[in-house]
């Protein structure tokens, strides 16, 4: 009894709550907060404490803070910054969105836009296609035409030997 | 059925978040201005003390949850996160905060707990409870030993609850 009198007036206590404890006496209070009902008993004393003391010091946050945290949480949610991760171990979540979703096994290796790059020589190679399609389209045309008039010419011809035969 | 199965699974997942959301809010609405005092005692400036009031929380929504409550409830469970979060938060912005307001520190409000402890104790108190020294360290620095150390945070704490 007086080993735990003596305890709880060592400061060992405050020490804790504070953060302030070494592995060791964090697992000595641990162990003896088990046995003895006093020890959590001086842990809620403390703890209301610190409260108290934190409610004195209080500043009232802007009306927008929390709009930013939530704002910076959908961005987290999304993209996890470094920054936050120090200290933490890293979580894998992401938000539901239709479309993303494939399946959070797999790495995705195929991506999601309907674009593709290639290389600028290409440009060169479709302009000459073009040019050439519309040379041929030419060609065909006045060739067309042409057989077109010879067709009609022919025919004229025919006609003209055949009234002169009966002449 | 597939079909049906992503669609229960993507609805429990935005449960969860909104849950989640949900009890970070509970957490700022009962804890935030306590929690800015506390940055702004650290930092002694209020624009990045905001800031990392900010960063604070929403770093709470990487937490690992149960059931979509972040395991953090208690004053004390978010002052011992805070101080590792701000550990680290304050050391990478240290260096640009001193140079990019040189002497622009805020002198806070009176503190009439604070304003009840001697020298060695307000001390011993700021040290540990603003900064995250742990009693070996500052017993080093303070050139005493780990059990007065602890003696006197002790005494802190019952001065300032006689006079609470």
């Amino acid at each position: 009894m007086v080993k735990i009198n003596e305890y709880l007036e060592s400061g060992a206590l405050e020490s804790y709550v504070l953060g302030a404890a070494s592995k060791a006496e964090i697992e000595e209070l641990l162990s003896l907060k088990s046995k003895h009902p006093q020890v959590e008993e001086a842990l809620a004393i403390l703890e209301a404490d610190l409260e108290r003391i934190a409610e004195h010091m209080a500043i009232a946050p802007p009306p927008n803070t929390w709009l930013k945290i939530e704002a910076s949480m959908n961005e987290l949610v999304t993209s996890p910054k470094m920054e936050y991760l120090i200290g933490e171990e890293p979580v894998e979540r992401s938000r539901p969105n239709p479309g993303s979703r494939k399946t959070e096994q797999f790495i995705e290796v195929e991506g999601e836009s309907g674009h593709m790059r290639i290389h600028k020589i290409w440009r060169w190679v479709f302009g000459a296609v073009f040019i050439l399609g519309k040379i041929f389209l030419a060609f065909a045309i006045y060739y067309y035409l042409e057989n077109k008039h010879t067709q009609e010419e022919i025919q004229q011809l025919k006609i003209e030997l055949s009234n002169q035969r009966k002449k | 059925m597939v079909k049906l199965e992503v669609i229960m699974l993507e609805s429990t997942a935005q449960v969860t978040i909104d849950h989640q959301t949900q009890s970070i809010r509970c957490l700022y609405d009962k804890h935030a201005g306590m929690l800015l005092g506390y940055i702004f005692e650290v930092v002694k400036d209020r624009k990045l003390a905001e800031e990392y009031l900010v960063k604070i929380f929403s770093a709470l929504s990487l937490l690992r949850e149960k059931q979509g409550e972040v395991d953090i409830n208690t004053w004390c469970q978010l002052l011992k996160y805070t101080k590792t979060k701000l550990l680290l938060l304050h050391v990478q912005n240290r260096y640009e905060e001193t140079h990019a307001h040189p002497g622009m520190t805020v002198v806070g409000p009176a503190n009439i707990y604070l304003d009840r402890l001697n020298e060695m104790q307000r001390r011993v108190f700021c040290e540990v409870y603003h900064h995250g020294q742990t009693i070996s360290a500052l017993s080093v620095a303070l050139n005493t030993t780990e059990d007065l150390t602890r003696k006197t945070l002790k005494e802190a704490f019952l001065i300032m609850r006689s006079g609470g």
